[in-house]
């Protein structure tokens, strides 16, 4: 994941210890209520948003004309036809665009947040 | 302030409803943040969707947008061209409703940024603390002498879809075969660069295979445009002599005046005389965001480029064509991708969110014809000087059937995905 900060907005301020009730009360009812996420371990969160650069094209309700639904999908499956892009086996711009700066734990990220949107 | 949220959160999580029921409601709601959305377009709606869909419930959305339906300016060129019907290119706000946004119908009339409201046509004041504004562009109708608002029932511009769209494409029906189809082209910067070039295609299909003695004219102030080179090779591919386009520099600059008694324009040296003429004038931010103070000498809104937030006046953030976006082009799927970055800006902002670095990128699809379109496309970050280009594509010319096919199809696709990701 990129070190960044957002200009005037300390990124991800939850973590920084300045609310720690807030965030040990958020953690606690995610663990109870979420027993069964995809790829335990995985930022949900994070995946939501790289994910919104995907959703401009591929609908998130999953449905699809012209363009791959890509909702729901083995997270293996998932990572390695991003990955595809990466070499001469897939070779649509725009994908190779987009998978050019996706990390290993981005794709990890994003594969687990759209096989969470089937649930 | 933030307290209550999180309660609120925690026991609505739980599905603690009796106890969400024992709160305070008139406390709670007092501290719910307000954001205000202006202009239901590309940005705007996909701002109100995302800040509505991701904070789920703990920020107060208003939608303020005139117009109870939407028609996209992205695939009108398709309308006119006989491939998509009117009805598939407009849109309500009826799932944004659903989601708890409130859409107010109303022109928003001033914006007050000291005292955080907007007061609108029917005199209610909105109060918000963070306000967005996508606004969209402007027609600069003092540019090009005789072309006034009156103007664009005889010359329609047809560059905000909606009626002006329905015209220009009724008198394409209506002209006679051997007729001049002429456009006037914008100088930059202007909305959708490629849009006036797809226009130009659109419109000889349909005069190709219904008057196929007509000709079209493009009188360009500018000496080069958008995926000029694609969409020349497709202008000579399928409609050989039927087009011709004309530089600034052959016309002494461009159309400096229009009669529309007479259907003539004309240039410093020369007079052109059309049977429809279609003026697409040079264009500036919408009017809300000038008559607020958010525009620069230039006619456009500068903006942080990280956070979409004015940088002339904090606690405004502007989206889409209005803005100065770096390396972006003013394009519907640009001011979808601002849009986004700003909800999450403004989430954090409000409740604490996380934010990440922004992603920015834009696709641009052409159709030339039948299943051959082409693209251009990019991705972009934010520094601290703009929104810059990280890297890019464009279609090559010569390339195959199969894959302009593939292209047209995917463009159909990705206006099904960027529909349902502004409107839900």
């Amino acid at each position: 994941m990129e070190t960044y900060t957002v200009p005037k907005m300390p990124a991800r301020r939850i973590h920084e210890g300045s609310r720690p009730v807030f965030v040990l009360t958020v953690f606690v009812i995610w663990a109870v209520l979420t027993p069964c996420r995809p790829s335990q371990g995985a930022d949900l969160e994070y995946g939501a948003y790289l994910a919104s650069e995907c959703t401009t094209c591929h609908r998130a309700d999953g449905e699809t004309e012209g363009i791959p639904a890509i909702v729901g999908w083995d997270e293996q499956h998932f990572i390695d036809a991003l990955k595809a892009y990466l070499g001469k086996t897939r070779d649509n711009p725009t994908m190779r665009t987009i998978a050019k700066r996706l990390t290993d734990e981005d794709m990890q990220a994003l594969a687990a947040y759209f096989r969470s949107l089937a649930d | 302030m933030k307290t209550l949220i999180s309660r609120r959160n925690i026991l609505k999580t739980a599905g603690a409803g009796a106890a969400v029921a024992a709160l305070p409601v008139n406390l709670a709601r007092a501290a719910k943040p307000k954001v205000v959305v202006i202009g239901g377009g590309p940005g705007g709606a996909t701002a109100a969707h995302y800040i509505a869909k991701d904070s789920k419930g703990a920020i107060d959305v208003t939608l303020v947008e005139p117009s109870k339906i939407y028609t996209t300016c992205f695939f009108s060129n398709w309308y006119i061209g006989g491939f998509r019907n009117f009805e598939s290119i407009t849109h309500s706000y009826n799932r944004l409703a659903d989601m708890g946004i409130s859409i107010v119908h109303e022109y928003a009339t001033g914006i007050d940024p000291d005292g955080k409201t907007v007061t609108l046509s029917d005199g209610v004041k909105l109060p918000y603390d963070r306000l967005i504004l996508a606004p969209g562009i402007d027609f600069k109708f003092d540019e090009i002498e005789g072309y006034g608002p009156d103007s664009t029932e005889i010359m329609p511009h047809a560059y905000k879809a909606g009626p002006q769209t329905v015209l220009l494409h009724d008198q394409l029906h209506a002209m006679k075969d051997g007729g001049l189809f002429i456009m006037v082209a914008p100088p930059n910067p202007y909305r959708c660069p490629p849009g006036p070039y797809e226009r130009v295609s659109m419109v000889a299909h349909y005069l190709k295979n219904n008057k196929p003695k007509s000709k079209i004219l493009v009188l360009d102030p500018k000496g080069k445009f958008s995926k000029m080179g694609l969409f020349q090779e497709a202008w000579a591919r399928y409609y050989d002599g039927m087009v011709e386009w004309l530089p600034g520099e052959m016309l002494a600059g461009g159309v400096k005046s229009v009669h529309t008694a007479s259907m003539t324009v004309k240039t410093p040296d020369e007079e052109f005389k059309g049977d429809v003429i279609n003026v697409i004038p040079p264009q500036v931010a919408g009017r809300i965001a000038r008559d607020t103070g958010l525009t620069d000498a230039s006619g456009w809104c500068p903006i942080e480029p990280a956070t979409m937030e004015s940088k002339l006046a904090p606690g405004i953030h502007l989206v889409g064509d209005s803005t100065i976006a770096g390396d972006m082009p003013k394009s519907g799927f640009s001011a979808n991708s601002q849009a986004k970055a700003c909800a999450m800006a403004i989430r954090h902002e409000l409740t604490a969110s996380r934010a990440f670095p922004p992603r920015f990128a834009n696709t641009c699809w052409s159709l030339v014809a039948p299943s051959d379109a082409v693209k251009v496309g990019a991705s972009y970050k934010a520094t601290d000087e703009k929104i810059e280009k990280v890297d890019g594509f464009i279609s090559s010319t010569g390339e195959t059937g199969t894959l302009r096919a593939q292209n047209a199809e995917e463009a159909v696709g990705w206006y099904s995905g960027i529909t349902a990701d502004m409107f839900g």
